[in-house]
């Protein structure tokens, strides 16, 4: 994990790059098929439980304490269920429904500006930076960040989990 | 009202009622849904669901009367897209499906609540049932008044979506003269 913990000393969160195409296998276990989409690996054999899900909310609690700049991480389904949270985020039923919506939303927002895919969503207030991102076609990652958060390395954090992440196995 | 012929429409109720089903069943406009797959026990109900809104419009006399009709999500963990879409509505579109009774208690408080905040008109359409007397009955469960219009209807059929669209506007007619009677004077005794 200490690879990934690296500081964006340029300054400033780096928008609208995409989640990297090709997906990093994980680290232990089974081996992942190619994806056919930048989050969502096609479904894979387990063998012997060798790539068993590990608990999401440790993947999402290691992505915190390894990526500077990352306060807080939800998981939730596209329809509105929290799946999983790092310490310290608020149990709040009500944060994962406001997500699925937003992202609802955004998608059409995106098909108005001509798009035909969403690749994030990105609140930026006061406090720092809310980042949506879709994972896969059925969960959404939330992440509460600073504004010098380091993109690339969070990017990369999450495509090496996104096997898990996203859900589709 | 938004203006002298455009009408806004909260098309609202409980979970798989259909109220997707009514908008895209009536829209002459591209409906605007933020329709994602069910996961849980809601997926053994529908495969697809409303989580932000749909957006669709309807209009007659070439463009004269509009109506604008914005559709909820169902479940109460968004009840709080309904709060933000029912500002300044002008009548409920209240679905409901008949053959989910389980559904019919908790739809009561929501309309009835719904209809003491709003104090507007609405329309209960009870979807999946071809019978005035049956819908009637289950419009009076919700605490629906006697004179309160309800549309049996099957909002898989268009024609069917269009006898709800075509209650709706009887209704705001009425409310709008109503109204206008009550401004003149001419209903106060």
């Amino acid at each position: 994990m200490d690879s990934v913990k690296t500081r964006n000393e340029g300054g400033g969160a780096q928008m609208n790059q995409r989640i990297p195409m090709v997906p990093v296998a994980p680290a232990a276990g089974g081996a992942t098929p190619p994806a056919t989409t930048p989050l969502a690996p096609p479904p894979v054999a387990i063998v012997d439980g060798a790539s068993a899900t590990p608990p999401l909310a440790i993947i999402l609690d290691e992505m915190t304490s390894a990526v500077d700049g990352v306060n807080g991480a939800l998981l939730a389904s596209v329809d509105g269920f929290a799946v999983a949270r790092s310490a310290g985020m608020p149990n709040s039923a009500a944060h994962a429904a406001v997500l699925a919506a937003g992202m609802g939303l955004a998608h059409q927002l995106a098909a108005m500006g001509g798009g035909s895919e969403l690749r994030q969503l990105v609140i930026d207030h006061d406090e720092g930076l809310l980042l949506l991102w879709p994972l896969g076609s059925k969960r959404v990652l939330a992440l509460l960040t600073t504004r010098r958060v380091d993109q690339q390395s969070m990017r990369q954090f999450v495509q090496a989990k996104a096997y898990w992440l996203a859900g589709d196995q | 009202m938004m203006s002298d012929h455009t009408f806004k429409i909260l098309v609202t109720g409980p979970y798989a009622a259909g109220k997707t089903s009514l908008i895209q069943s009536v829209s002459q406009t591209e409906v605007i849904s933020t329709d994602v797959v069910t996961s849980g026990d809601e997926s053994a109900v529908k495969a697809h669901t409303t989580v932000a809104m749909d957006f669709g419009t309807y209009a007659i006399d070439d463009n004269d009367v509009r109506l604008l009709l914005f559709g909820t999500p169902g479940q109460p963990r968004f009840r709080f897209m309904t709060n933000i879409l029912k500002g300044d509505v002008d009548i409920v579109a209240f679905v409901l499906d008949a053959e989910a009774p389980a559904t019919h208690a908790p739809a009561g408080v929501e309309l009835r609540s719904l209809l003491a905040d709003l104090q507007v008109p609405a329309v209960i359409a009870v979807n999946r049932c071809d019978d005035l007397q049956a819908a009637r009955r289950i419009a009076r469960s919700l605490g629906a008044a006697d004179s309160q219009p309800v549309v049996p209807c099957q909002l898989n059929d268009a024609d069917s979506g269009r006898e709800v669209v075509v209650e709706i506007l009887v209704t705001l007619l009425t409310h709008v003269e109503s109204n206008a009677l009550v401004a003149s004077g001419a209903g106060v005794a």
